[in-house]
């Protein structure tokens, strides 16, 4: 009998144990693969960088002659004497491989060379501006008569190049890949929507919490804010873009999803949550300061304001950070209500694409990038990380002030 | 009743007052006057309605919305109950005190200063002489003038409750409810709240719920014995205890049920 029990004991022992090292393995290995994989692309030229490829073709007829180094540089970069430029295999912000212009000698007519693409007025062709980062596609000398292409890396461009007396026409790319707008439409979506639910929600809260009288009506209303917080995003997102979008395009005369509409529907996602929270809070309040506040001759609005409220503002931050975390992973509902298109120049009637929503974008498609996303996902792991922080910072401080007489 | 009695003017007059939570009827047709600037004590067992009676001086009943009261409360000859009634008004007149020390969260200062403000007071000299003379007259001042700005919520157990009868002072309040105020309290601080109310004496009407049948003596010019919902005898302090003229007063009084 006692035998038969410690084995019992032992192989529910074994299970718990076993069971719980696989989850944590499962989870070890999910952040180990993100991290590994995306580390490398967060830089600082991914996060402030354009999303967006500038490319254009310029030309240089003369401009061979002797521009002897005056400095030293990196080892890695292949030097053109004759050109006075120097180039370096390396990789895009979103991880491709490029050939890219690391050096160019003061004095070298490759600083400005004719913009092909473009034609002033007069009909000439503008100077452009090459600048270091810039990368080079391809290249053709003397007359199409001598071919270099980025596969065949600095050095081999660099060899071509000498060979050659003039540049025909040389594909640049001001190179894109960085997440700049996904971030600011980010921060955009969190105000705007933060803007709108906090007053809304926490109203809500205290109507539901500290005025309406218990009735079959409120015991509704709060049981139907229960399911609401358990209902998928994506019908929120339905609900975006059959309200919201069309209602924007006709008022304020948007094209499609913007901000504006993303903002509205992760508002209608996050009210649930900061009514929740509020009540929460609302609710550890202890009945005798309201009745403290009443009894010495303060109205209702005066006890909610200067007695419940003020304690009720931790509460209310987690409901508020909670919801923010819930916007920089929400994207279902978001790809229906801001849209898919990637944006530098951010505007809030335009679409935009947040971060969540941003990885979809580059996940989908022939050729996934793994590495920015996985980049991305490092950055929203560590913001939500950092709030779930400050959460239990907040709920710490809570406790402590809580502790009534 | 006795001649002195009568000669008094009533703050509250009660009459035929029934309370009922839902179905059950906690207070059963009490009537009684309350007078100016005495101390009458509410006694009785625990759940004989003294607490919830001495709610409806103040209508702190409203709060529990499945309380109905009937019959006529007058304060100052006005009905608290009439529609047109200004609750609000009355409960700056008339200030309770309640059985757990319930400072806010906030500062000392803030503390007192909140009833004045909610009545729409700002001038910061005049809320500086409110305060202080309300903590003098709680006898707190020389205990915590040094730290008007230190959270309300450090002092002591004892100083908590004496900051909020200071609260309650700083209304300037015509009458002042307590419910068992000392009942959370040591010994030492039960003394000093006690020193306290026979000094309010001179200014204040107190009305005073308690458990303790020595504080009752000790204190109060009035005591009304309560049971199960009913006033069973309201005389002076020291008939009730020298000479009850009711059976059960004297049972409770004598301490043979409670």
């Amino acid at each position: 009998m006692k035998n038969n029990r410690k084995l019992r004991d032992n192989v529910s022992k074994t299970l718990v144990y076993s069971l719980g090292s696989v989850g944590l393995i499962i989870l070890g290995m999910i952040i180990f693969y993100v991290v590994s994989t995306g580390l490398n692309l967060v830089r600082w030229e991914t996060i402030i960088g354009d999303s967006r490829t500038i490319s254009t073709d310029v030309y240089l007829d003369e401009g061979v002659g002797s521009y002897i180094l005056i400095e030293t540089i990196d080892e890695n970069i292949v030097y053109s004497e004759i050109w006075g430029i120097g180039l370096v295999d390396s990789t895009n912000k979103a991880g491709y491989p490029i050939v890219e212009i690391a050096y160019i000698h003061p004095e070298s007519k490759l600083i400005q060379p004719f913009d092909r693409n473009v034609v002033d007025e007069e009909g000439n062709h503008p100077q452009v501006d090459l600048k270091v980062g810039t990368a080079i596609e391809k290249a053709l000398f003397n007359n199409n008569t001598i071919i270099a292409l980025a596969r065949e890396q600095a050095s081999g461009m660099i060899a071509k190049l000498n060979q050659a007396t003039s540049i025909t026409s040389m594909s640049v790319q001001i190179v894109g890949g960085g997440i700049r707008g996904s971030i600011i439409a980010t921060l955009y979506t969190i105000v705007f929507t933060l803007i709108l639910a906090i007053p809304i929600g926490v109203s809500t809260a205290i109507y539901f919490n500290e005025i309406a009288t218990y009735s079959w009506f409120s015991r509704a209303i709060k049981n139907m804010v229960d399911m609401l917080t358990g209902v998928p995003s994506i019908v929120y997102g339905m609900l975006g873009a059959a309200i919201f979008v069309p209602l924007l395009n006709n008022t304020i005369q948007t094209q499609g999803g913007s901000i504006l509409s993303g903002a509205l529907t992760m508002v209608v996602i996050l009210l649930p949550t900061i009514i929740k929270s509020t009540e929460e809070a609302l609710k550890i309040i202890p009945n005798e300061l309201r009745q403290g506040s009443l009894a010495l001759g303060a109205n209702q609005t005066q006890t909610i304001f200067k007695v419940v409220l003020p304690n009720a503002t931790p509460g209310i931050l987690t409901g508020v950070l909670l919801g923010i975390g819930r916007i920089m992973g929400e994207s279902a509902a978001l790809i229906f209500a801001v849209g898919a298109a990637i944006s530098d120049r951010v505007i809030l009637s335009e679409r935009a694409t947040t971060l969540a929503v941003h990885i979809w974008v580059i996940m989908g498609g022939d050729s996934p990038n793994f590495e920015l996303a996985a980049a991305i996902a490092i950055i929203i792991l560590s913001v939500v990380f950092v709030i779930n922080l400050i959460i239990k910072i907040i709920a710490k401080r809570l406790q402590k002030n809580m502790n009534w007489s | 009743m006795n001649q002195e009695h009568n000669m008094k003017k009533p703050v509250f007059t009660l009459k035929n007052i029934d309370l009922f939570y839902g179905d059950f009827q906690a207070i059963k047709n009490i009537s009684m006057n309350i007078n100016y600037n005495e101390v009458t004590a509410f006694i009785g067992p625990s759940g004989c309605g003294k607490s919830t009676f001495i709610r409806i001086l103040n209508r702190m009943n409203d709060l529990i919305q499945t309380c109905k009261v009937s019959g006529e409360v007058l304060y100052e000859d006005k009905n608290v109950y009439d529609k047109n009634f200004d609750v609000i008004e009355l409960r700056s007149k008339v200030g309770m005190v309640f059985q757990k020390p319930n400072p806010f969260p906030m500062s000392i200062y803030d503390n007192i200063a909140y009833g004045p403000r909610c009545q729409g007071i700002k001038d910061k000299v005049v809320l500086d002489g409110i305060v202080e003379t309300a903590l003098k007259k709680a006898a707190l001042w020389d205990e915590v003038s040094d730290r008007l700005k230190k959270s309300a919520m450090s002092l002591s157990g004892g100083q908590q409750q004496r900051l909020c009868i200071a609260r309650t002072i700083a209304m300037e309040p015509e009458v002042i409810l307590m419910d068992e105020p000392t009942s959370a309290l040591d010994p030492i601080a039960t003394q000093k709240i006690e020193d306290l109310i026979i000094e309010l004496k001179q200014d204040f009407t107190i009305v005073i719920v308690t458990h303790n049948m020595q504080q009752a003596a000790r204190i109060s010019d009035k005591t009304a014995f309560f049971l199960l919902g009913e006033l069973i005898e309201m005389d002076d302090t020291n008939k009730i205890f020298n000479h009850p003229k009711h059976e059960k007063t004297e049972q409770y009084i004598t301490g043979r049920f409670g």
